[in-house]
């Protein structure tokens, strides 16, 4: 009996990766539809800047994340776009991630159309950048010195929205979508150099070391990993790939902090 | 020679570091305008530093190849990869999306060859994480209980199963999973990485100091 | 694009996430096709993205437009980026020095002040911050307010104070320790969603490829790996059979 148990620490773990299969992907096949309750108070604070900001304002999104975070990112950073569609905010969209510029053509692939919006008019997306420090330093002064064409070589001031557009006092926010470090950056050489307000999306792994920014005011929100993007979608009431992903999760949460808990069963009764 | 080698060199990076680091506090025209260069100057130079990844990865599978190590035929998939994405760039001009938003060959060759490619990578990890779980999270002191509890409530109440039983057994603290996790990141955490934050902020300092004075210079490379 | 391109993507985006999560089972030629792939066209995009994006705009189209400020702009920084090229050249690797000496005297100077502003000083003030109208605050908000303050103290001491912690000192780092403990532990409890958010984005397109308008492109590529193990395992099997 001693023995089996024991056995079961060291068993193949292939079944362990068997299992994690199954119980992402029965959720997928049939899934459970409970619906996510709590709002996070820091994706709160974003969802209220965004509701107070008057019609026509406009925001930065630096979106820099690539497929190896997508899943996280991508239903957060729809789920803004959207609001901001929906609030008639224009968007410019910047990136430093060579691997984000195919997911922004595929962000704004759809979305316009649904909320009647144009390009140029309402949102812009300006070409990969290779310096991040060198950019958003450069954009307290004037844009146009570093992006003087837009992603698809027009010229980036004859584009209506970009009428009244020079530097960071045109701006009312920004808010970094990334799976890297570049939210940092944002908050060191923007948020608490310039004062512009800072927000960010961020990966679940990176969400709890922002903490200390939060808590001193230098970011003025975040969404974090698939649960923020849920929340998010949940305040704008457009349920999405964020809603449909966390409730996939419920199994396999269930499933690490059972094998967590019997693993150190066995250790503390058996050994 | 050495003073090509060695001394121009440093001075450049002395007087760089010290001119940047002044314009930070001496806000007016001209340190707008430094930076300004600078800026552009900087982007343009990064950019050339992804081609000292590229060339050391072809030499190094060029090298695989040309002595023919175990394996070595693998290494020509990394070139096809390479013009995988190059030659519909070059067909589709950099563009991704025609003008009817429909998609080029380079929006085929990053929506059905680098994304699942890329994404795939990286999500085989969530595999190792269960299996580190199961084997190696041992809860033998009361540290690696705390750490454990920490974990505890952000796994379970991120989910809305979690919420559901928390609310039954802990709904008499009128506590909520959602409230629970925004104090853990909120209060004992932001101290954990406060601490920490600002112990590598004193670090980065003191290196960035040593790089403008010529102390520290091991990216150089040797003499 | 046409529809048949969209399917055939499709078919192909399925074959290579299956390739890459058979290493699971076992390392196999198709995964070490897939991860060489993964190599390869990783550094094609970031190429094709620098060339279109900077390359292009930024040095060519400058240097061609016949304006000798804008000439004189661009040909500094590319001469800098390419002597970093020069590394490769042992001989005159020196060279290389002048475009990294410029990289990091730019980013060394622009590092310091933010460093101290945003990592230290922000972060001491934020700590004390709240203490500014301590009394004005609530019971709960004081005893937050006293828990980030007295964990953030207890941490540096843990860091900075390398002597051998002994008394009331041991006290204090131990206690920085917990403070530890609860990062390190929220972390690596949002690392497991984050990581399973992951494999759900990949399993979602999976499921989605397995549909009729794709083909069930993932259940026939299944099948053919799952033959490809068992028809391996058959060969390697009888192989051992005739040596024995």
């Amino acid at each position: 009996m001693k023995e089996t148990i024991q056995k079961l620490l060291k068993i193949d773990r292939r079944y362990l990766f068997l299992l994690l299969t199954l119980s992402i992907l029965i959720p997928i096949l049939k899934p459970l539809g409970l619906p996510n309750k709590s709002i996070s108070r820091d994706v709160k604070n974003i969802y209220n800047f965004m509701e107070g900001l008057p019609e026509g304002s406009t925001i930065i999104c630096s979106i820099d994340y690539d497929p190896s975070t997508a899943p996280e990112l991508h239903p957060q950073a729809t789920a803004i776009i959207k609001h901001a569609f929906k609030k008639n905010i224009k968007v410019i969209v910047l990136t430093f991630i060579p691997g984000s510029t195919g997911l922004i053509d595929q962000l704004f692939e759809k979305l316009p159309a649904e909320y009647g919006k144009k390009y140029g008019e309402d949102y812009v997306v300006l070409p990969y950048m290779a310096n991040i420090v060198a950019v958003i330093t450069q954009l307290n002064s004037n844009l146009y010195s570093i992006y003087e064409k837009d992603k698809d070589n027009k010229d980036l001031k004859s584009l209506p929205m970009m009428k009244k557009i020079n530097n960071y006092k045109d701006i009312k926010g920004v808010i970094n979508i990334t799976g890297t470090a570049i939210l940092d950056y944002w908050v060191a050489y923007v948020g608490d150099k310039f004062g512009v307000p800072v927000m960010g999306g961020v990966t679940a792994i990176s969400q709890v070391g922002y903490g200390p920014y939060l808590q001193k005011g230098q970011l003025k929100g975040l969404i974090g990993g698939m649960k923020g993007a849920a929340e998010y979608e949940t305040l704008i009431k457009e349920p999405g790939k964020g809603t449909s992903g966390i409730d996939a999760l419920n199994v396999a949460h269930l499933l690490v902090l059972a094998l967590i808990i019997m693993s150190n069963l066995i250790m503390f009764f058996f050994k | 020679m050495k003073l090509f080698k060695k001394y121009i060199p440093l001075t450049i990076v002395f007087l760089f570091g010290i001119v940047s680091l002044a314009s930070y506090y001496v806000p007016n025209k001209l340190s707008e305008d430094y930076l300004e260069v600078m800026n552009a100057w900087e982007n343009i130079v990064s950019a050339f530093g992804f081609f000292l990844g590229l060339i050391s990865l072809f030499y190094a599978h060029y090298m695989k190849i040309k002595k023919k190590v175990d394996g070595w035929g693998y290494s020509l998939f990394v070139y096809i990869g390479f013009l995988l994405m190059v030659v519909p760039a070059i067909i589709s001009k950099g563009t991704q999306l025609n003008p009817d938003a429909s998609l080029t060959w380079l929006g085929w060759a990053f929506r059905y060859l680098y994304n699942p490619l890329s994404a795939t990578m990286f999500s085989i990890l969530a595999f190792y994480i269960i299996s580190t779980a199961y084997r190696s999270f041992r809860i033998k002191s009361l540290q690696a209980f705390v750490l454990f509890a920490a974990a505890f409530v952000l796994i379970l109440g991120r989910i809305p199963v979690g919420q559901m039983i928390w609310d039954s057994i802990l709904g008499f603290t009128k506590v909520t999973a959602g409230e629970a996790i925004d104090w853990i990141i909120g209060v004992p955490s932001t101290a954990g990485k406060r601490g920490i934050m600002i112990g590598v902020a004193i670090g980065a300092v003191v290196t960035s100091l040593k790089i403008i004075f010529g102390i520290e210079r091991q990216y150089m490379g040797k003499d | 694009m046409s529809e048949g391109m969209i399917i055939f993507g499709a078919w192909i985006a399925a074959a290579l996430t299956l390739f890459l999560f058979s290493f699971l089972y076992k390392d196999n030629p198709f995964f070490k096709i897939a991860e060489h792939l993964f190599i390869g066209a990783g550094m094609g995009w970031y190429f094709q993205t620098i060339f279109y994006k900077i390359m292009i705009p930024k040095i060519w189209e400058p240097l061609h437009s016949g304006d000798p400020f804008k000439i004189f702009m661009v040909v500094i920084p590319a001469l800098l980026g390419l002597s970093l090229i020069t590394q490769f050249i042992p001989k005159i690797s020196w060279i290389s020095r002048y475009g990294f000496t410029f990289m990091m005297g730019y980013s060394a100077g622009m590092a310091i002040p933010v460093g101290l502003a945003t990592d230290f000083m922000n972060q001491i003030l934020g700590t004390i911050e709240p203490f500014a109208n301590f009394f004005a605050l609530s019971g709960w908000q004081m005893f937050n307010a006293l828990a980030i303050a007295i964990g953030t103290i207890c941490v540096l001491f843990y860091f900075f104070f390398s002597v051998e912690h002994k008394g009331a000192g041991k006290k204090v780092s131990n206690l920085g320790i917990y403070f530890l403990m609860i990062y390190f532990g929220a972390s690596f409890g949002n690392t497991v969603m984050a990581r399973f958010s992951l494999l759900y984005g990949r399993f979602d397109t999976l499921v989605n490829y397995s549909s009729a308008k794709y083909f069930y492109a993932t259940s026939w590529i299944l099948v053919g790996l799952t033959l490809y193990f068992v028809a391996e395992k058959l060969i390697t099997s009888a192989k051992r059979e005739t040596a024995e």
